[in-house]
């Protein structure tokens, strides 16, 4: 078969480094995948495949980093989208398309009773934690150790640009490790003003960890024993586990939630939503941003969440993932590999068992992309309801390839 | 020689005002100098003729320390050097503040307090001449730099330095230490094609270099050639872009990578 090649993308991107720093900022820079076995630049896509400036085509398990829940190019949002575009993109008011899409959240989501919208994750997860400093008049925020909460300075990764006072007042615990939270919670007894954890573990760099048995159960008592409020950031896992949140299906409840990526199908907008008991704090937070209340992409996000409950989007989704996370493993098998196969089905992820430093990995995710398969080495992936059987099934022929590659240079387990 | 006195001598001074009071980046400064720049005296032996002829001459072991400060003790003996941070030496330098001792890095004129080994003036000046000859390197002339081979010994030589000074940042630097409170353990391989190669072994935060390859690391940093380490060095490269250009090939374990070269990066703020 003729492999994929990705001349256009590495002269693409030699353009962007001109003017743009780094060439691709964050973490879509291809240094977090692999870089020249790895597409750089996208340009269309349709169901469960996108193409690149290349013209190559993927069975795609990235979804822009989780937003494409349903598919690309998903016929009944673009037309909710198209829509609201001819009515007008942004005014000076929101639309009513913002009062639809609060009430449909209040709905779908029995633990919150408003929501607050922004464009990113990282726009709701800094709120969450303003408004709980807010409620509480205490500085301190407690989050996992390797967890993400977006790229805004009181979490972010690294050092460039932040001063010491940006994260002071955020300290990490041991995620599953209710001791250490309990920890800190004593150390700084009375200054705790919020938890943010992920409903599961899902750090890049690393096997994915659901929570132990009574972990965010313990976490929901330490909170409302001493008055700290529980924030769930549920940007990465929203609605692809449960249309009541993630923490119906983990079985606790969180003061404040944080919805983003699946949301709206790769129409940008988040959600901070709330119990009653908060909703005077977050008034008085001041949240705002040019697009926070854009209209096209609300009305995309009505229709995709609509779309989700319709067409019980989330049980076919994990019944793709648990095809793929079974297939995965047993086509690692027959090529003498043992791999992990951690998350849950709808955002599965794979590491090799026997090593810690991704070299099989990396191996294995640049010849997949040179089939034509998007499985990135790093940082787990998203299932969407556009995958069908065949493509698992052909995602698996392409794995079986790659695996006998990876046996070939590092030999079998 | 007792720490204490000069220690008591140093407080005393800043207490009269004769010298400042030590700053964190004065003392990030001085650990880098003593425990990133000098042990690279070790490597010039290896690289530079006459450095090696010098050291061959000696043998003695020449301490510089600051009082409540950085100390590093230079064993010259069998044509070789061995920088180690504890023990006795024959020859003791005080710098009385670490500002002092960066002053002499700097190349302003300043004048250690030698409180042991003074009669030992003739190993004095085989030092000046081998940190002469290690300054060349590290801060070479253009028409220098247009020789090949002395362009490949001053990225090695620099090289090693950048990467040894990461310690003073993760240890000393409050916002190094949170980067490496998250550093997981590991090995680096930096691998300059037709050029040199050095390593990092990180364990618990802690940071050794060393000139030379490593079996099996962690993760591997290749560097296309010998001008864009020479770059590199300068703080110079957009390490991002150059991943994405292929002209740093990164591989392995790059959490590891992501969190030492967000420490590498910051080693220009202090030297130069």
């Amino acid at each position: 078969m003729k492999l994929n090649s990705f001349d256009k993308s590495k002269e693409l991107f030699l353009r962007a480094t001109k003017v743009i720093p780094s060439g691709i900022s964050g973490n879509k820079n291809p240094a977090f995948a692999v870089p020249g076995s790895f597409p750089y630049f996208a340009e269309s896509g349709e169901g469960c495949r996108y193409k690149d400036v290349d013209g190559n085509e993927y069975i795609d398990y990235l979804a822009g980093y989780g937003p494409i829940v349903l598919g690309y190019n998903d016929p009944v949002v673009e037309a909710a989208a198209d829509a609201q575009r001819k009515l007008g993109a942004a005014f000076n008011h929101p639309t009513p398309r913002a009062v639809e899409l609060a009430e449909k959240l209040v709905d779908l989501i029995p633990a919150i009773d408003w929501c607050a919208f922004g464009k990113n994750g990282s726009d709701v997860t800094a709120y969450a934690i303003q408004t709980a400093r807010e409620h509480t008049q205490r500085r301190k925020i407690l989050m996992a150790k390797g967890a993400y909460h977006g790229s805004q300075s009181w979490c972010r990764h690294g050092l460039g640009g932040l001063i010491e006072s940006d994260y002071e007042h955020v300290l990490t615990f041991t995620w599953n490790d209710a001791d250490s939270v309990m920890d800190l919670v004593k150390k700084y007894d009375g200054d705790v003003a919020g938890i943010i954890i992920t409903p599961y573990h899902h750090p890049a760099f690393a096997d994915q960890e659901m929570p132990a048995p009574g972990f965010l159960q313990t976490l929901r008592k330490i909170c409302d024993d001493h008055e700290i409020v529980f924030i769930l950031d549920d940007v990465r896992a929203g609605f692809r586990l449960d249309m009541k949140g993630s923490h119906e299906y983990f079985g606790f409840k969180p003061d404040l939630t944080c919805y983003c990526k699946a949301m709206a199908n790769g129409y940008a907008v988040s959600a901070c939503c709330g119990s009653q008991p908060f909703k005077n704090a977050a008034s008085r937070v001041f949240f705002t941003g040019t697009y926070y209340t854009s209209a096209v992409e609300q009305a995309a996000s009505l229709a995709c969440l609509d779309e989700l409950v319709k067409s019980n989007a989330i049980e076919h989704m994990m019944k793709m993932g648990t095809m793929l996370m079974d297939g995965l493993k047993k086509t690692a098998a027959d090529n003498g590999l043992e791999v992990r196969l951690t998350g849950p089905p709808t955002l599965p992820f794979m590491t090799f068992a026997s090593e810690k430093n991704f070299r099989r990995s990396q191996l294995f995710s640049g010849e997949a992309a040179k089939r034509g398969v998007l499985l990135h080495p790093h940082h787990n992936w998203f299932i969407m309801r556009a995958h069908k059987e065949a493509d698992i099934q052909r995602t698996l022929e392409v794995a079986d390839a790659c695996f006998a590659i990876v046996s070939k240079e590092f030999g079998k387990d | 020689m007792k720490r204490l006195p000069g220690k008591i001598f140093s407080t005393a001074l800043v207490k009269a005002g004769v010298v400042e009071a030590t700053t964190e980046r004065d003392l990030i400064r001085a650990h880098m100098h003593l425990h990133a720049v000098l042990p690279r005296l070790a490597d010039l032996a290896r690289l530079d003729d006459e450095a090696r002829a010098i050291i061959s001459e000696m043998n003695v072991a020449i301490e510089f320390f600051v009082p409540g400060g950085p100390k590093v003790v230079l064993h010259f003996k069998n044509s070789s050097v061995r920088a180690v941070r504890t023990g006795k030496a024959d020859v003791c330098l005080m710098f009385p503040t670490c500002k002092m001792l960066n002053d002499m890095f700097d190349g302003k004129k300043v004048t250690p307090i030698p409180i042991k080994g003074v009669h030992r003036m003739g190993d004095l000046k085989k030092l000046t001449r081998l940190t002469d000859i290690l300054t060349r390197y590290l801060k070479p002339s253009q028409s220098e730099m247009a020789d090949k081979e002395f362009r490949a010994k001053h990225v090695e030589l620099s090289l090693l330095v950048g990467l040894a000074a990461t310690e003073a940042i993760a240890t000393i630097e409050a916002k190094g230490r949170r980067v490496a409170s998250h550093m997981p353990s590991g090995t680096m391989l930096y691998d300059v094609k037709g050029g040199p190669k050095a390593h990092v072994i990180v364990k618990d935060g802690k940071i050794e270099v060393f000139p030379g390859a490593i079996k099996d690391p962690t993760t591997t940093i290749e560097i296309r050639d010998v001008d864009l380490a020479v770059d590199l060095v300068k703080g110079e490269v957009d390490t991002f872009a150059a991943n994405g250009s292929g002209d740093i090939k990164a591989s392995g374990g790059l959490a590891l990578a992501d969190e030492y070269n967000a420490l590498f990066d910051r080693v220009g703020l202090y030297l130069s």
